[in-house]
């Protein structure tokens, strides 16, 4: 009886461990595919194309699930202990994937490396789990109730997570806190294994350090997931947002749909890939192929290389420096693949010099000439900003033009903004210089308007535009010059530093176009 | 660059602040109080023994104190081609309550930090300022002013009901009879801005002694500030709290402690004028007047000393006989000078004039504000609700006039500042109020900056990475009734002897670059004719 009884509890107990068992192989499940669509979600958002980017990743992922399973056939010895460990390391590698995709996205050239190294590395450990389970499990059941079972709750995890990944997850997580998450469901099953099964006793010690560690780690993600990139943000934008940082002087984030990449910064529009050929052509090409012979240009702002992409169109281009206070922003453009494509590569041109320090501090310094100078900056729409504008910034710049230079502003909307347009251009003339505004229509900024100054009138259009333009050509040119009634000529003040006009103005025009 | 047309309108400099703060910082605010050089000034009052002298100097013209009124009179003399000056100064460097410091981050003023563009009748303020380049030219005999130099837009904004409104009179949440007062108090200024005495001068000026000496306008000040507006009317709450913090700000008197004169004279002497900017700008620089400090020390070519202080002036056979300590060397150094000009205040020549005989009833006259300044500095800039962060800062009803941002003139706008922030002790007796500050530690007033500020600014001390305070016992001279038009006043200008001349802002009774510049220039004058 006293026999039996033992007896009994003992099968209880086993039974109690199988359905355990059981239950994780549930949750690995889950947490197995979520890793996938993470990884495939990732690879869509940061590198586009989301048919490509899905049935590749998922393909990888599948493929090293197999390799997975072919290597848990030359595992041995404590297969208990062997699951905890893969437990453990799926759960450090699932879990830390997203955020270091998202981290490295900055710093590696070639994205899709790392991206496809954790997609085989978490598909091997993934496919290491089933197989080694199966084996601990299989003492107990008969072989035909073993594959039923483990697959019953395989395939009801994958579709537990292939719901709440796009209805709960990505909505409410986002893809960072999502593999965070999961990470640590995986730990968590390694640790009850490891506190339930006594067999464990021998190495419990030993394999708590990791385990806790590993929580350690992924908490800490946590924490850090705000600064990698806010919740909030995720949802001010329209688009995916691949890529966020906050530098010392702005907010920089990338979006990005099946169309397009977009940049902003501190919340504006910088530019639209689908159409800021408009916009860069239309602010190089009519001053620039005006001038004849050799020429040293400057770029002032404008450090995404965009516009310098235009200037080297220009074979006697001799130099471009580019002056961009924000070195974070001139590095992305000259070290991650994707914005390397966009600027073909302009910022790494051995003609040209970036210069990461204040525009209005280093155009009172700098004693050089210059042939063409570009004014790239963000919207006046701060009084630090309004600074860039002023009188005495365009007094300073007669310093560094050459005697038949020219300079090209771009100057907000004359549509929306047409006392803010108009008050660049007066304050260009107020600081000495002739000007020639023109507009142009860019479909994600709506009608666009720039001023062209220099010191005498000198500006005559030509024939020789560089080959291969999609939007300037002479036409374009004449019809710029045109303002109709709603965007011609207003009178304003001139914006110095001790009025700041120019913001004021652009503050009431914005307004009703932001609230 | 652009703008979207449908722009999501978020506001990041809300969560850049919520970001930061919530990372909880624990890192210790550093700072201290610079330069209690009040030591030897305290040695000196309480009459403690000093050294015999060790070394005789002997000298044409000695000035006694390097503030700008020092400074002044010694570049004037030099215009005038004087030979044979010498000057000393108790503290490290000249400059006295227009000093600055500078660190990584910015150049902050110590104390005084802006000049009104001055009228054009001050002509020699006018030369000094082209001298300089702080005016670049003239047109039709109106001056234009470097732009880099005027203060930039925006200049000022108030913390009232919860938010930021442009401009220091109060806006939000007045009552129209809040409103009818002060545009009547407005037109009244306006018109005592271009009133004339029966004498033909301006009713007030600055230099103020060129103000008219009609008795119509000098008997105000006899009566204080809030009498007169009891007088005329003005109970509006947010009006008199304006004039009482413009009193505060300007002269460290309260309504009661400053005269009506010097209450008015404060919204009716200025009539600046420039082709650039308009009547009522300002001059100012990260480093506040030291920046026309520096100006006048690197003109001056006469040998200066710094670290001695003067504490005993004797009127001999031979000259007039200066003993001065050198807290350094712990020695006194004997300077023998034809000419001595003492610009310091009076709460000092009362102690430097003992061995004078001289009738001085001044002493009993000149009262002192106490102030405290503290340099914030924060990396992260201070926004808020309302409009943008300005060069002038104040907020509604606190003891403290609020802050300046000491990087406002910078062109350059990073997301790290200094903030001067200044605390002028206007209630109950100066007295006390020196001794209560001066017992108080670092820790003290790091505490009490932050309170202050984040009244304004909730959660600012995250972002705040030192915290220097300087305290000045005896800030600012108070215009209180019956101090700039009394007897006293005027006699204590007059020379000793033809030997012992004075110049100090506390002789003009209101405390500004202004006096203590045509101060130091009508004493040269005294010294140069007699
Ligand atoms: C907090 C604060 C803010 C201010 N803000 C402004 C402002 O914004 N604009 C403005 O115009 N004015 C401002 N002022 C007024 C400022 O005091 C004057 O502008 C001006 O600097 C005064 O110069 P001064 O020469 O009259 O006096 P001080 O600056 O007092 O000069 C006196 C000098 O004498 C020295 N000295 C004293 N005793 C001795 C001794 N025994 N021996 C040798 N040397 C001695 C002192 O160290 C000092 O250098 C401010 C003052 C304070 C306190």
């Amino acid at each position: 009886m006293v026999k039996g009884a033992d007896e009994q509890t003992q099968m209880q107990e086993k039974k109690q461990g199988q359905g355990l068992l059981l239950f994780s192989v549930f949750v690995i499940a889950t947490c197995g595919l979520i890793y996938e669509l993470v990884a495939g979600t990732m690879a869509s958002y940061l590198l586009g194309d989301s048919v490509t980017q899905f049935s590749t990743v998922i393909g990888v992922y599948l493929f090293s699930m197999g390799i997975g399973s072919w290597l848990s056939g030359q595992v041995e010895g404590d297969l208990l202990k062997w699951f905890i460990r893969i437990e453990i390391l799926v759960g450090l590698v699932g879990g830390c994937s997203a955020p270091s995709m998202f981290l490295l996205f900055e710093h590696v050239t070639y994205f899709r490396i790392v991206l496809y190294s954790f997609v085989v590395l978490t598909g091997i450990l993934v496919g290491l789990e089933i197989p080694i389970l199966m084996r601990i499990l299989k003492s107990g059941i008969e072989f035909k109730d073993l594959v039923a079972r483990v697959f019953t709750f395989d395939y009801i995890g994958a579709l537990l997570a292939s719901l709440i990944f796009p209805l709960l997850l990505v909505p409410y997580l986002g893809l960072i806190r999502t593999s965070l998450v999961f990470g640590i469901f995986n730990i968590a099953v390694a640790a009850y294994l490891l506190y339930y099964f006594e067999e464990t006793m021998r190495y419990r010690r030993r394999l708590l350090v990791p385990v806790l560690l590993s929580v350690v780690a992924l908490l800490a993600g946590f924490v850090y997931a705000e600064r990698i990139m806010s919740y909030s943000e995720t949802l001010a934008f329209q688009d995916k947002v691949i890529y966020s940082k906050s530098t010392h002087y702005q907010r920089m984030v990338l979006t990005r749909n099946n169309r397009e990449l977009k940049l902003f910064l501190n919340g504006n529009l910088q530019f639209s890939s689908l159409d800021e050929y408009r916009y860069h052509e239309a602010l190089v090409h009519p001053g620039l192929h005006a001038l004849k012979g050799s020429k040293k240009v400057l770029v002032l702002g404008g450090g995404d290389g965009l516009a310098v992409r235009e200037v080297l169109r220009y074979p006697d281009v001799a130099s471009v420096t580019l002056v961009d206070l924000d070195p974070a922003m001139t590095q992305l453009f000259r070290s991650n693949e994707m914005l390397l494509q966009l600027n073909k590569r302009s910022l790494l041109s051995p003609k040209v010099r970036v210069v990461n320090d204040d525009a209005f501090n280093w155009v009172r310094q700098d004693t050089t000439r210059f042939d063409f100078i570009i004014i790239d900056f963000p919207d006046p729409s701060n009084y630090s900003l309004g600074k860039l504008y002023s009188s005495k910034f365009y007094e300073e710049l007669r310093h560094v033009l050459s005697d038949s230079g020219i300079i090209v502003v771009q100057a907000t909307s004359p549509l929306i903004a047409r006392k803010s347009f108009w008050c660049v251009g007066h304050t260009m003339q107020a600081a000495g210089f002739v000007t020639v505004p023109y507009h142009i229509y860019v479909p994600s900024f709506g009608e666009w308007g720039y001023i062209m100054a220099m010191r005498n009138y000198g500006w005559h259009p030509g024939a020789d535009l560089p080959t291969g333009l999609k939007f300037i050509d002479r036409n374009v040119m004449k019809s710029m010059l045109l303002f109709p009634p709603d965007m011609s000529e207003v009178t304003t003040e001139v914006n110095k530093l001790n009025n700041q006009a120019l913001v004021n103005y652009f503050e009431d025009e914005w307004a009703p176009y932001v609230h | 660059m652009k703008q979207v047309l449908a722009l999501v309108g978020v506001s990041f400099a809300g969560r850049y602040l919520a970001g930061c703060a919530d990372v909880g910082r624990d890192r210790p605010i550093q700072g201290g109080i610079v330069g209690s050089g009040s030591s030897i000034g305290h040695m000196i009052r309480d009459g403690k023994a000093f050294p015999p002298p060790s070394q005789e100097v002997r000298t044409g013209i000695l000035i006694i104190g390097g503030g700008i009124s020092g400074l002044s009179a010694a570049r004037w003399l030099q215009k005038k081609g004087a030979e044979n000056v010498i000057m000393v100064e108790m503290g490290d460097e000249t400059g006295g309550n227009s000093i600055f410091g500078q660190n990584k981050v910015s150049a902050y003023p110590w104390a005084a930090h802006y000049l009104p563009i001055p009228d054009v009748a001050n002509t020699t303020l006018i030369e000094f300022l082209t001298e300089i380049g702080v005016i670049t030219g003239f047109t039709d005999g109106v001056p234009a002013y470097n732009e880099y130099h005027l203060c930039h837009d925006p200049e000022e904004r108030l913390y009232i009901d919860g938010y930021w409104q442009e401009g220091l009179i109060p806006k939000f949440g007045i009552t129209r009879e809040d409103e009818a007062q002060i545009a009547r108090f407005m037109k009244q200024a306006e018109d005592h801005r271009s009133a004339k005495g029966n004498d033909g001068k301006f009713a007030f000026c600055i230099p103020l002694d060129a103000s008219s000496a009609d008795e119509e306008y000098r008997k105000l000040d006899r009566i204080s500030f809030r009498q007169f507006l009891n007088d005329n009317g003005y109970t509006s709450k947010p009006l008199l709290w304006y004039l009482e913090y413009c009193c505060k700000d300007d002269y460290g008197s309260g309504l009661d402690s400053t005269s009506a004169w010097a209450g008015m004279h404060y919204f009716a002497s200025r009539r600046g004028k420039a082709t650039n900017a308009s009547s009522s700008a300002v001059l100012t620089w990260p480093e506040g007047n030291g920046y026309l400090m520096s100006a006048l020390r690197k003109h001056n070519t006469y040998p200066v000393r710094t670290g001695l202080a003067a504490f005993s002036v004797a009127n001999t056979d031979t000259g007039v006989s200066v003993d001065c300590y050198d807290g350094g060397k712990k020695s006194t150094v004997r300077i023998v000078a034809d000419k001595v000009l003492l610009c310091t205040p009076q709460h000092v020549n009362k102690y430097l004039l003992k061995q004078v005989n001289a009738e001085r009833s001044i002493y009993d006259k000149v009262h002192y504000a106490p102030w405290v300044v503290a340099n914030v500095t924060c990396d992260g800039v201070p926004e808020g609700k309302g409009t943008a962060l300005c060069w002038d800062n104040v907020v509604y009803g606190r003891q403290s006039v609020g802050y300046v941002f000491a990087n406002h003139q910078n062109l350059v706008r990073k997301n790290e500042g200094v903030l001067t922030w200044y605390l002028p002790f206007t209630e109950g007796s100066p007295k006390d109020a020196r001794k209560a500050i001066y017992n108080k530690t670092i820790e003290d007033w790091k505490k009490l900056v932050l309170e202050d500020l984040a009244y304004a600014h909730p959660g600012i001390e995250a972002f705040v990475t030192r915290i220097d305070v300087k305290v000045w016992g005896h800030g600012m001279i108070q215009p209180v009734p019956g101090y700039v038009w009394g007897a006293d006043r005027t006699e204590a200008m007059r020379a000793i002897d033809g030997r012992i001349f004075f110049a100090h802002s506390d002789l003009s009774g209101i405390s500004i670059f202004e006096e203590a510049f045509s101060q130091g220039i009508r004493a040269a004058e005294e010294m140069l004719a007699g």
